[in-house]
């Protein structure tokens, strides 16, 4: 009874995108011995689901998903070590790496589509802005992702996209990870052309094409 | 405390055609006008009244003396309050207080089922009037179309119960002559269970027009001296065309537009003081190429902006135009044409703004044009909103706090103040090209006609009480007998 009370709290708190809220129930939920994992699945991820609804039906808006996912991000950070101490792993649609490229700076739509991965079940790794090409091919590695999204937005920095998917071969692991681009020069033809596996015009068109990638 | 000298806020855009010392001149040239050139009063009981009064009259030709205009002025309100059958639904016609809505009597409409141009029904007023009752932005209704299939003494009775049953929102009437009126009074009265209900909030206003130049028809003046005594408002208004049925010079034609609709107020206020009157009208050109009274011209939209000028500067309501074009289809012409009169009308604040849904000159009563303006108005209401200066808005600590490179999406502040400073819009389409094309590559028109097709399938307005609607019928009934023969 009060565990149901518990995580219709957490799913609130994520449905009003409150990290604050979100994390402190998350430690609530440590101290009371609650399963990290059920946690986030009847907890915070019931959150999101509603939160992904109202986005989809047109009755929520970026803004609003954003602040959930941050409530999100921080709840998860927050039950991370528990996790580790229970040699848990939560359920996740697949591990992603995400990054502008090398030579341009241009963050929101690359934040955008990582939240929204995120948010819909994916375990993403943000690399930021200005990605050299051998810090995503390290990432790759270390994570043993399942799909790498690479964000441009100059005409100019479009070129470096073609760069990772080279040092990915280079590195034997373009077998092993689908490739993604986007931004604003980016197309169907430019992803063909340079061996990208999938693009996508905007954050909700990108999780399709994800989730079309890892088989969900 | 931070203590500021001199600090002043626009709350809106600030917007004026006229200073005070022009809207002057054209108010005196319109006493001018009334006192040496005069009008012609069609009514025995019309120049009577203003005869008594102290106006100089031969004939049917009245002078009118500019002290008695003043007196008038003095004792017409300057505010009027209106609610349709739904009590709460009300309009408040005081300065730049700004409502929309449609226009009445246009004889053709375009089906939304076949497309084909055809007169308006009954059945077609009452789905014009629902419409207008679904729609957010439209305030008060006119008919629209007009009514086709009855008598043409006693169309007005059959519209405006059409009118009645469409839509809980204040309307604004025509009535053919006195006795049109009348019973359309009685009409309102069943409905709202009553002439003191009527008195206390009237349910609609009649529109009364005088004929340019300076003619004053015994139908509207006695329309006007009965809605006096029984405390309807009226809209005394022209529809002057500059160049045919007034001076070609904008200044002109509102000096002539200005003397006519004072002759409602002296006439008003002779008959009952405190009679509410609204002054304004259709100002605009003769198209000197098709002779056509234009409801697209840029000179419309200007003469209706410097009129409500003169109205706010009088203390009076003001009824103005637009949301109306030239175009026979709703294209980029009508779009345009709406778009830029529906912004300027609202950034002069005129209390109703009307004919939102006219093609073809005001021929055409289009459900299309409607629904489209209807999203044209929910946007310029969103410039009027103005730009809100505090420190919440000037967000230096959120910048502070974001710094280089960071992003805005993820702050607390953008979602506390993305609803109300964004307007969110209904039919204007913002896909990206891909999105766009798998949702079926709809254009604007397509769009603005899924919407009317919606609203007449789905919108159910506020019934009317069977009882009531039996007694509404039975009025109109008993008219059609008394013309019948």
């Amino acid at each position: 009874m009060v565990r149901e009370r518990i995580f219709e709290e957490m799913a609130q708190a994520v449905i009003d995108g409150l990290p604050d809220k979100a994390r402190a129930l998350a430690h609530d939920a440590i101290q009371a011995g609650i399963d990290p994992l059920e946690a986030i699945e009847r907890g915070f991820k019931a959150g999101m689901d509603v939160v992904g609804d109202g986005f989809a039906k047109g009755e929520l808006f970026i803004p609003d998903l954003m602040m959930s996912g941050e409530a999100m991000k921080a709840a998860i950070a927050a039950l991370e070590p528990e996790l580790m101490k229970r040699k848990q792993q939560r359920q996740v649609l697949g591990r992603v790496v995400i990054g502008t490229v090398q030579g341009d700076i241009h963050e929101i739509g690359k934040t955008l589509v990582a939240t929204m991965l995120a948010a819909s079940g994916f375990e993403v790794h943000d690399l930021g802005v200005d990605v050299s090409p051998q810090r995503f091919v390290d990432m790759v590695r270390q994570v043993d992702a399942n799909v790498v999204g690479l964000s441009a937005l100059l005409t100019t920095t479009l070129l470096n996209q073609e760069t990772v998917i080279l040092t990915l071969k280079e590195a034997g692991l373009r077998d092993k990870v689908k490739v993604i681009v986007g931004g604003v020069p980016a197309s169907p033809e430019w992803a063909e052309e340079i061996g990208a596996d999938g693009y996508a015009e905007n954050a909700t068109e990108a999780v399709e094409v994800v989730k079309r990638m890892v088989g969900v | 405390m931070n203590m500021r000298a001199n600090y002043q806020v626009n709350a809106t855009p600030q917007f004026r055609v006229l200073s005070e010392d022009q809207i002057e001149e054209i108010y005196f040239s319109a006493l001018e006008v009334l006192e040496r050139v005069g009008m012609r009063i069609y009514s025995e009981e019309g120049v009577a009244l203003l005869r008594d009064a102290g106006s100089r009259v031969q004939g049917d030709r009245v002078w009118i003396p500019s002290w008695l205009v003043q007196e008038a002025l003095t004792t017409v309100p300057s505010r009027i309050v209106i609610a349709g059958r739904d009590r709460n639904k009300r309009v408040y016609l005081e300065k730049d207080k700004i409502y929309f809505g449609t226009g009445s009597d246009c004889p053709s409409l375009v089906d939304p089922y076949t497309d084909a141009v055809r007169k308006y029904t009954f059945d077609d007023v009452y789905n014009a009037a629902r419409i207008s009752d679904a729609l957010p932005h439209i305030d008060f209704h006119m008919s629209l179309g007009l009514t086709s299939g009855v008598l043409a003494q006693t169309y007005d009775r059959h519209q405006f119960l059409a009118m009645l049953k469409g839509t809980s929102k204040p309307l604004v009437i025509t009535a053919v002559d006195r006795e049109g009126l009348a019973d359309q009074y009685q009409m309102a009265c069943e409905v709202l269970g009553g002439p003191e209900e009527f008195a206390r909030l009237p349910l609609f206003v009649v529109y009364i027009e005088p004929s340019s130049p300076l003619n004053h028809s015994v139908e509207a003046v006695e329309k006007l001296l009965y809605s006096a005594e029984k405390g309807i408002p009226m809209i005394y208004t022209p529809c002057t065309m500059c160049g045919a049925t007034a001076p070609m010079t904008m200044a002109g034609g509102m000096v002539q537009c200005l003397a006519e609709c004072l002759v409602g107020v002296v006439l008003s206020q002779l008959r009952r003081k405190g009679a509410a009157v609204i002054i304004g009208g259709v100002g605009s050109i003769m198209d000197m190429s098709t002779s056509i009274l234009s409801y697209g011209a840029p000179e419309m939209v200007l003469l209706s902006a410097a009129m409500t000028d003169v109205a706010k500067w009088l203390r009076l309501p003001m009824f103005s135009t637009a949301g109306c074009s030239d175009s026979k289809v709703l294209d980029q012409q009508a779009a345009i044409e709406s778009a830029v009169s529906v912004v300027v009308a609202a950034l002069s604040g005129a209390n109703l703004i009307h004919d939102v849904g006219y093609l073809e000159s005001g021929l055409l009563g289009s459900f299309d044009m409607l629904v489209m303006s209807n999203e044209v108005i929910g946007l310029a209401k969103r410039i009027l909103s103005g730009i809100t200066v505090t420190p919440e808005t000037l967000a230096v600590d959120v910048i502070e706090r974001v710094g280089p490179g960071g992003q805005y999406l993820t702050q607390e502040h953008t979602r506390r103040h993305f609803r109300a400073e964004t307007w969110l819009p209904t039919l204007m389409d913002r896909q990206m090209r891909r999105g766009w094309e798998a949702s079926g590559r709809k254009t604007m028109a397509d769009r603005v006609r899924a919407k009317v097709l919606d609203i007449l399938e789905h919108h159910q307005p506020m019934p009317i009480p069977a009882e009531v609607e039996a007694r509404l019928k039975a009025i109109v009934a008993e008219a059609d007998a008394r013309h019948a023969s």
